[in-house]
Formats: C-alpha cells, structure tokens, sequence
C-alpha cells in the first residue's frame, strides 16, 4: 500500500509534476477546440458547395475537389498527415500547437462535410423554393433559411466530433507536442514507472469526455423539448 | 386589349431527361384574370405554373413578362420573382423563423439590397443618397406585416413558430407572406391539396377575397366548386399540351374534349 502511494506520488505529487498534466490537458483542449472550429468551417463549406451543386447544378467543379480532398484525408491514416504537416509542410514552423490543430482540422473537415451533408440534406426541399419565389438568391436562402436550418440539425453530431477530436488528438505527440497523451511519457523518462502517469493521464481523458458528453446529451435533451413544444398544437400536449 | 397581358407564354415546353412533360404550350394571362389550371396528376398542371416564375428551367419557348422574356437565363430572374407571388402545397413556411420574420424577411433583404446599392452609387456620385435607414425598413415592414396578419386574424401568431400552427393557418400566413412583396400576380400550386378538409374553407375564402379585390391569379387545384365560381377560364391539361380552355360555364357545363369529360366524371 504504502509503495503504491509512493509510485502515485512520484507521478504526480514530487516537482509539481500534476502541472504538466493540466498543462497537457490544456493544450489538448486548445488543440482540439481550434482543429473543430476549422474542421466545422471546412465540412460546412464542402457540404454547402455539394448542396448547391446537387439543387441547381452550379460549381460542378468545386463539388469534384471538394469529393477528390475528402477521399484522400480519409483515405490515409491521420498520423501520416500529421507527420506530412509537420515536418514537411510547415517545417519551417515551430509552433507544434497550431500545427496539430491545423492538421486535425483539416482532417476533421472531410468527416463533417459528410454529417453537414446529411445536415444540409435534412432540411425540406420547400424551404429553398420557397425562398427563391420570393426573390431572393440562392445565396441568401442559403444563409437565411438553409444553413440555420442544416446547422440545428446536426449540432448533436458535431459536438460528437468534438468529442472525437479529443481523444483522437492524443496523437501528436508522435511530433513531440505536449498534448495530455505525451505526459505519461514525459513522466516515465523520469520515475522509471508507466502505471501512475497512464492511469492518471486515461482518468483526466475520460473525466473530460463523459463531461462532454452530458453537455452532448443536454443539447439533445434542449433540442427535443423544442421540438416537442414546436409539435404541441397537433399532438395536443 | 393586347397591352392588357401580364404574362405571356408561347410556345413553352420542359423534359426532365426524357420525359417531356410540357409540349409547346402557350397562354396569356391579363392583369386581373383569373386562370385556373384542372388535370390529372401528371398532366402537366403544376409544372406550367411552376415554369411561369422559373421554379423549373423552362426548356423551349419564351415567357413574356413586364416586356422580358424571363425564360432567358441571362434575365435576373430574382427580380421578377419578387412580382410573382408563389404559394405551395406543403406551404414551406420557414421552419426556422417566427411568423412575423416569415413575412417581413423578403422584403426587408430585398429593400436593404437596393438601399446597399444606392449608397455605393451615391459613393460615387451616381445617385441621390438614400434618405431611408435600415431601422426605417424593418418598422415600415413589420407594420405592413402585422396589418396582413390582422386582416387574416392571426395579430396574436406574430411571435409563434410555424410548427405550432395548423395546416390552414399556415397556407393563410404563407398567402400573406407572398403579398407582403406586393406581387402583380400570385401563383398557387394546388393551395388545399395537403390541408384537413375542415380548413380548406379559410384558405379558399382568402383566396377569394382577394380574386375580388382583382389580384391576377394562376392557380392549380382540385377544388371544383372553387374553379367555377372564381375562375375567369378554365385550362384543362392532358399529356403535357392544353387540351381544353374556356369559362367555367363551357367546360363544365359543355365539355367538347373525351379526356376532360372523362375527368369531370371522376371528380364531380
């Protein structure tokens, strides 16, 4: 008992050593939150370039890059595009932070150009007719109606891949980023002893994942009690 | 009498693929005509009026409209939409907005583009600077908008969302939302086809009040009884072309063509 308090202490008591786990932490998060704000602007685009190109037949060519960049991204593993990123692309770079968030949102957008797309295609045919008869532009419909739209009902899916994101970032630290997933490590050079620093860096992963996801289901809740008011009148309660 | 004509249509047809379902079809509807297109399904009916604001791609022949043959793709067809009031059989409300902005955001976008656009002008030196402001827009409209609201007595449905709203008050919202752009004439695709029976009543009734205040109107329905009593004339469509055309009393009461005898006596 006592040379198992001993073995924790080393890995997260002795020189502050719990710091580097929540400095860890926090960059994982950063990473995380950037990578999904540039993979949700990505999928989105995408996704609305192949909305667009499927109601009126406008930007057949943007629809074939769009189609050729998802195909690739998520035809080869992510960690060759980290490394692709990192030490060739942006070699002459040395923020590692930024690097790994751009390489996860690059590579998160080819996936939720495919939940925007269903996001997109979710939303009633009627609405854009109704906007054009109107007079407005295809664009303006778009940025009115279909977006909010499109973006409403996918927002439970893209939280997800937020929530995928922060696990799956643990990765760059195959670059030498100092994500949570590198302390463990980092630790172990010095004790000698993986046991702590996994198990402690694993509980810090899950206990901000399950955290997410009760914010996840909080939004579903929120969204289906909407739905229900929006439903009252005909159900009748 | 020739100066009277509002739309012109000649000539126009329209294929999906390979299936043609308009053949070479012309009409002119005058200012304050009332038209009523009847038909089985798969005639034709909703695809004609459709082509009339470029809903679908017309692909042959020309419609005349304000002096433009809008059927040109290079035409701003935008611009002569905002003239043509359009309802729908499924109503497509904005799921995504109240009421009142259902009926205020076209014609807010629409007048805050022309605003934008005369100040850049005015930038220049090429127009008079626009004395109105958004904020002047936005009231003007929400005016106008609770004033159709209270003519069709649903004031006190401003705030709420469509989805809480019955068939037949949403078709009367969307009828107003289309008049809200002060179009020279109004389109209706088979307005009561997805209604409950007990509300085809109201949205007929609106309908009609406006064919008497003479608002130019193409419509496609079912409803007979409707047809005879507002129609101007008749249009029977079968197999993509006109196959009959004339006043209520002629067609009902004097059909000369197989196919629409064959129809009244299915439907009447």
């Amino acid at each position: 008992m006592e040379q198992l308090w001993t073995r924790f202490s080393k890995a997260f008591l002795v020189q502050n050593r719990w710091k580097m786990y929540f400095e860890g932490l926090g960059n994982t998060l950063l990473i995380a939150l950037i990578a999904a704000l540039i993979g949700i602007t990505i999928g989105v685009v995408m996704a609305m370039v192949n909305y667009i190109n499927k109601k009126t037949g406008k930007l057949k060519i943007a629809t074939k890059i769009c189609n050729f960049y998802i195909t690739v991204v998520r035809g080869t593993p992510v960690v060759l595009q980290l490394m692709i990123l990192y030490f060739v692309v942006f070699a002459f770079w040395d923020n590692g932070i930024m690097i790994g968030a751009i390489t996860f949102g690059l590579n998160s957008g080819a996936y939720v150009a495919e939940i925007a797309r269903a996001g997109f295609e979710s939303v009633d045919d009627g609405q854009m007719e109704a906007g054009r008869s109107l007079g407005l532009s295809t664009w303006q419909t778009m940025r009115t109606i279909i977006i909010p739209q499109a973006v409403r009902n996918c927002l439970p899916s893209l939280f997800n891949e937020f929530i995928m994101l922060v696990k799956e970032t643990s990765i760059v630290g195959y670059v030498g980023i100092y994500d949570l997933g590198k302390i463990p490590g980092l630790i172990q050079s010095r004790t000698f002893d993986y046991l702590f620093p996994l198990l402690i860096a694993a509980v810090l992963y899950l206990v901000v994942v399950l955290a997410l996801t009760r914010v996840l289901h909080m939004i579903e809740k929120r969204m289906a009690k909407s739905d229900r008011n929006a439903g009252g009148a005909t159900n009748g309660k | 009498m020739e100066n009277n004509v509002l739309i012109s249509v000649k000539d126009l047809s329209k294929s999906f693929g390979e299936l043609e379902v308009l053949k070479s079809v012309s009409i002119d509807i005058k200012a304050g005509e009332k038209v009523v297109i009847i038909g089985a399904s798969g005639s034709g009916k909703s695809t004609l009026l459709r082509c009339l604001n470029c809903l679908e791609d017309p692909t042959g022949g020309e419609i005349i409209f304000e002096n433009e043959n809008i059927a040109d793709p290079h035409v701003d067809i935008n611009i002569h939409r905002q003239k043509m009031g359009m309802v729908f059989q499924q109503f497509n409300l904005f799921n995504n907005k109240t009421v009142l902005e259902n009926i205020t955001l076209a014609p807010v976008m629409v007048r805050m583009q022309k605003l934008r656009r005369q100040k850049h002008l005015a930038l220049f030196g090429k127009a008079e600077k626009p004395t109105e402001t958004k904020a002047q827009i936005l009231a003007e409209e929400q005016e106008k908008a609770m004033a159709l609201l209270a003519r069709i007595g649903l004031a006190e449905k401003a705030e709420a969302y469509p989805s809480t709203l019955s068939g037949g008050q949403k078709q009367r919202i969307a009828i107003v939302r289309a008049l809200a752009m002060n179009p020279k004439v109004m389109l209706f695709d088979e307005p009561t086809s997805a209604l409950d029976p007990e509300m085809v009543g109201e949205v007929l009734d609106l309908m009609k009040e406006l064919a008497n205040e003479g608002m130019t109107m193409a419509i496609v329905t079912h409803e007979m009884g409707f047809a005879r009593e507002v129609a101007d004339r008749i249009i029977f469509m079968d197999g993509g072309v006109i196959a009959e055309e004339g006043t209520p009393e002629a067609l009902f009461g004097n059909p000369k063509n197989v196919r629409l005898q064959a129809f009244l006596a299915k439907v009447l």
